[in-house]
């Protein structure tokens, strides 16, 4: 049985969560791959809606990370 | 607020997560990710197909003045307090903000379900989901807002239409 592969919208805030990540790229850390990110300046950035739209748009989850 | 309307809508607070993350803290992050994934694997894959009205209720619900306003006051009402001088706790703002939110989000599930030919209450009621007297609360809310009209008597009852 195929494992389902989920897209999850992630918003990660540029100063945090995106450098974070970068940070654990660059120390080779393994990760699941269902993570689409989008890289906002503020996490306040993200409006409600977009976590509605994405979900409209076929994501399967979002996590909003800053 | 996504939450509160995820979870109002019936979808679940379960698709959105919150995280804090500093720029130091990679291992955190893997770790985020991962408890995440899982958990999204756990619920199954999101058909949007099963809530086409729910998710355009929620979306016109928080990109409403109504709620865009209120929120924009959190921070100066639970501060400094309102216009008045009176200051508010923040539990009691959330309640209010609560009751805004369901208020708003079945009000404009109603105005869907109208559109797609749900036209008497009854008929709303099978779409929707919501009970027939609260249904007919808010329908006098929509037309007072001239967002939908009384159309007339059919079959006994009152159907209404889009406006």
């Amino acid at each position: 049985m195929t494992v389902f592969e989920p897209k999850i919208v992630a918003f990660l805030c540029n100063w945090c969560a995106y450098a974070g990540a970068d940070l654990a790229g660059v120390s080779r850390f393994q990760y699941p791959a269902s993570i689409r990110t989008v890289r906002v300046m503020c996490s306040g950035r993200v409006d409600p809606v977009f976590v509605v739209q994405a979900l409209q748009r076929g994501a399967d989850g979002v996590l909003v990370a800053g | 607020m996504a939450r509160k309307l995820l979870e109002l809508s019936g979808i679940g607070e379960g698709r959105l997560h919150l995280a804090w993350v500093s720029s130091a803290e990679a291992q955190r992050f893997v770790e985020i990710v991962t408890t995440v994934t899982e958990s999204v694997v756990r619920q199954g894959p999101f058909d949007p197909g099963a809530y086409p009205l729910a998710l355009k209720a929620a979306e016109m619900t928080l990109d409403s003045e109504v709620v865009r306003w209120l929120a924009g006051k959190e921070v100066r009402i639970t501060s400094r307090g309102d216009v008045y001088g009176r200051s508010w706790e923040t539990e009691r703002l959330e309640k209010v903000m609560d009751e805004v939110l369901a208020r708003e989000y079945q009000k404009n599930l109603i105005y869907l379900a109208i559109g797609e030919g749900a036209v008497s209450v009854r008929e709303i009621s099978a779409a929707t989901g919501l009970e027939l007297m609260r249904i007919s609360y808010l329908l006098t809310d929509l037309e007072k807002t001239n967002r939908i009209e009384f159309k007339g008597m059919h079959d006994h009852k009152p159907v209404f239409g889009v406006l």
